[in-house]
């Protein structure tokens, strides 16, 4: 009946995201109040870019983001003032030069450091699970000198917003007020943009008061108003976001959307002309919109959630497909096993979301690969270990190789020593990573244990058989370099079976776009060896591999890292072994149509 | 001694010199109007009045106990007010907020003012109404009030008709005059509208062309300034 409730506040991670996200809604609120009014609405959204070039700023050179970002954007907000005061440039040409200029910078440092990675991600479209205990911490004290301030300065701030001149003629410092305002807009996009997504933080600025002033007509009752508005809306978005697993930021500014479409009609209605046909109806139709917008309100908060807990089985969470079509081996009808990506899902920019995070501290054993997309497991396995869950971590299971350069790839300016995490690319570190899961699920549910040791020895037969076609392969496929215009994550495959491919980046990469003169080094290459088929991976788009493939004539071709899988094959029940085994015929056809050239 | 004494005052904005020489004092009881065409400097003056810009050259003193800041000003209507969501008492305590000086809330003694200036101008029953749901005459009214709590020796009014009826002006001018001859509250009104001002006030300050003519009425109706001015009316 109330398991949301029961979620939002059994959960620390959940508490912490409750606290911080009811704070900032009431600053921005409170702010968004004062900005509203002086048509300064685009400023939230101004700074919040130039929050997102200072954090990617600060993510590259290993500061602290907070720390960081908030002394550049308080002034970003007093450089917009300035310049909006001496009107040289107009105040929303300022905006945007600087709002775009910020983002285009970020962007610029983020793609030449860390690329496109989970932090990077999270500002953009924000994540109520990044918030570190230090990070509450400086939220709540800022959140606090902001409110303080703002009941300090009401009045003060009441007449600067209505009228600038006549404040600044009774002496009121004018200036002052404005910056103040500004340099708590800045403080508060900062902190709350982490949580809401820096493409979405000024709608909690915008939204409450635009709502209000549909229906109040003081300034006092806006920011009453605007509180409720911004708080509810906030409650209510979060019980969405769980709901429907949503990103809880998107959430929060949809029920924005209805609150403001609810409150749009209580005023049309309240307005409505004693010549109108509905004039006579307009109270109990004001009663009807009340009611509906409070029981759909409530609604997120009522029903289960989820399946529950059915049988007695112990639960296996894997990060992504490989390991969860092994521990699916090894399980057979004794364990539940859940898959955290959903098919489909772009597996290097993924974070858990609350429901899922909280499943993972609840389950009995949790395998995760331990590489750079599974960074956010680092977070919380202090907790999930310590509630008891046993965790296999591929990479320890199997050794990690280092990411290489292969031939063509273009270098990513980061610390060279990263591991490669696709580790199970290689089907002899499948027969690894297989007996570890075996063992933990042996360990949390000895009572099965016969029946997990009997389907292991079984599937190991089956690794072992692709294992040597896979050498077989190798053995055919000797001196020749297969062009893969696209992110390379087989490496390990590539060392095992010493099959020899050229790359336009490294498999964690997340950038698609190669640069010109990658591609025309892999054209060459492929124009050399003529096997007509150019490679990229499953479920990318592959602009590079697309462009190589126009140019050369040749075939686009698919190999599977068994990272991720598509929502089709995951339906039809295709497994780690048939995908393998596609890249096996894929990479044969290719040396097949080599052959009548030779 | 006079409230405000203006002597041999240059204005200009951006390195321009719009107005030199300009010489005028105000006294106790006056109803001042200022007049001339656009870019003649009269909103330079104003702000220079009120201390919001400084002057080129020249002295602007305050007498009689009065400074810059005790002025009740009503600027011009700014498009943002217009869908501005505040209550009148809310606009009107505003003008309260130089007196509530360090306390953090309005005290009983700003609340008294501004009922008594709401009274004044029989603003009372819209105590609570919303300001931009008010007529353009009522919302005048609200920000004279306002400009009341500021002060209770000077107003200075910044067009303060501009967009409203005739009818609501005659209203309105009948209050400012109310004030001005009752409550001996010293008035200059900024303004586009020569005859109106000749029928309100004591003394007209015309600035054209960089100079000025500042004297009593009857002076100004014998004037060069007026005769240029009433000669070209002829016509029309």
């Amino acid at each position: 009946m109330f398991d949301v409730l029961m979620f939002l506040f059994s959960y620390s991670f959940m508490l912490r995201a409750l606290a911080v996200g009811a704070l900032i809604s009431l600053c921005c609120a409170l702010l968004g109040v004062s900005l509203v009014l002086k048509r300064f609405s685009m400023i939230g959204d101004g700074l919040s870019h130039v929050g997102f070039g200072a954090l990617a700023i600060a993510a590259a050179a290993n500061l602290a983001p907070l720390y960081f970002s908030i002394p550049i954007v308080v002034l970003a907000a007093f450089l917009l003032l300035s310049m909006n005061a001496r009107s040289k440039l107009k105040g929303d040409a300022a905006i945007a030069l600087i709002s775009t200029g910020a983002l285009a910078v970020g962007i610029m440092v983020t793609s030449m450091t860390t690329g496109m990675n989970v932090d990077v991600y999270n500002y953009m479209f924000g994540s109520i699970l990044t918030m570190s205990d230090a990070d509450v911490v400086l939220s709540v004290l800022l959140s606090v000198t902001v409110i303080v301030l703002f009941v300090v300065f009401y009045d003060e701030i009441f007449a600067v917003t209505f009228d600038e001149t006549f404040a600044k003629a009774t002496g009121t410092r004018v200036t002052l007020y404005q910056f103040l305002i500004a340099a708590l807009t800045a403080v508060t996009i900062v902190v709350g943009m982490r949580m809401m997504g820096t493409l979405l933080i000024s709608s909690l600025i915008i939204f409450p008061t635009v709502t209000s002033m549909r229906l109040c007509k003081s300034f006092r009752r806006v920011v009453l108003s605007s509180v409720g508005v911004s708080l509810g809306c906030f409650l209510i978005g979060l019980a969405v976001s769980v709901r429907l697993e949503a990103p809880t930021g998107a959430a929060i500014v949809c029920v924005n959307i209805a609150a403001l479409g609810v409150f749009a009609l209580l005023g049309t209605l309240r307005d409505l002309r004693p010549s109108s046909k509905l004039y006579g109806a307009r109270r109990a139709l004001t009663a009807l919109v009340c009611v509906l917008a409070l029981v759909l309100g409530l609604l997120p908060f009522f029903g289960p959630l989820g399946k529950g807990p059915a049988d007695k089985n112990i639960t296996v969470i894997a990060t992504g497909f490989a390991p969860f079509d092994f521990a699916r081996q090894v399980a057979g009808e004794d364990a539940d096993v859940i898959m955290l990506l959903s098919p489909g899902e772009e597996s290097h920019t993924f974070e858990p979301r609350p429901t899922q995070r909280a499943q993972i501290e609840t389950s009995d054993v949790f395998i995760y690969g331990g590489g750079e997309s599974d960074a956010w497991v680092e977070d919380l396995l202090s907790s999930v270990q310590a509630a008891g869950v046993r965790t296999v971590r591929m990479m320890d299971a199997a050794d990690p190789l280092k990411e290489e350069l292969l031939p063509g790839m273009q270098a990513e300016e980061e610390e060279d020593d990263a591991y490669d995490e696709h580790v199970w690319t290689s089907a002899a570190n499948a027969i690894l990573i297989t007996q570890a899961i075996c063992d933990a699920l042996c360990d949390a549910d000895a009572a099965h244990a016969e029946g997990y040791r009997a389907r292991t020895a079984a599937y190991l037969k089956e690794l072992e058989a692709l294992d040597a076609d896979l050498m077989a392969l190798g053995k055919a496929a000797q001196g020749t370099t297969f062009v893969v215009g696209d992110r390379f994550p087989l490496l390990y495959f590539a060392k095992r079976y010493g099959v020899q491919f050229a790359a336009a980046f490294p498999g964690c990469s997340a950038q698609n776009e190669a640069n010109p003169n990658t591609i025309a080094a892999l054209t060459k290459m492929l124009q050399s060896q003529g096997s007509g088929v150019v490679f990229k991976m499953d479920l990318n788009a592959a602009p590079a591999a697309q462009s190589i493939a126009r140019d050369t004539g040749a075939r686009v071709e698919t190999l599977y890292s068994a990272h991720t899988i598509s929502k089709a094959d995951f339906d039809a029940g295709v497994t780690y072994v048939d995908l393998m085994r596609r890249n096996e015929s894929a990479l044969r056809g290719a040396i097949r149509n080599m052959e009548p050239a030779a | 001694m006079a409230l405000i004494e203006c002597k041999n005052v240059s204005l200009g904005y951006e390195n321009r010199i719009v107005c030199s020489g300009l010489n005028f004092r105000v006294e106790r009881g006056d109803f001042l109007s200022v007049v001339g065409e656009n870019g003649s400097g009269k909103s330079t003056l104003m702000k220079a009045i009120l201390g919001l810009k400084e002057t080129a050259d020249g002295h602007l003193h305050f007498g009689d106990g009065l400074t810059a800041r005790q002025i009740g000003y009503l600027p011009q209507q700014t498009t943002l007010q217009r869908d501005f969501p505040a209550s009148v008492q809310e606009v009107v305590l505003s003008g309260c907020l130089a007196a509530k000086g360090r306390h953090l809330f309005f005290q009983k003694a700003q609340r008294d003012r501004a009922a008594a200036a709401m009274a004044r101008l029989d603003l009372l029953g819209l105590k609570h109404r919303c300001y931009r749901e008010l007529s353009g005459g009522q919302q005048q009214r609200v920000l004279l009030a306002r400009a009341l709590c500021a002060t209770e020796t000077l107003l200075l009014l910044d067009e303060p008709v501009a967009g409203l009826d005739p009818l609501v002006t005659a209203d309105f001018y009948r209050l400012v005059q109310t004030l001005n001859r009752e409550d001996g509250v010293t008035v200059i009104m900024v303004s586009h509208d020569l005859f109106d001002a000749l029928a309100l006030s004591t003394h007209i300050l015309h600035m054209q062309g960089g100079s000025a003519f500042f004297g009593t009425r009857d002076d100004y109706l014998a004037s060069d300034f007026y005769r240029r001015l009433a000669g070209g009316d002829r016509h029309v």
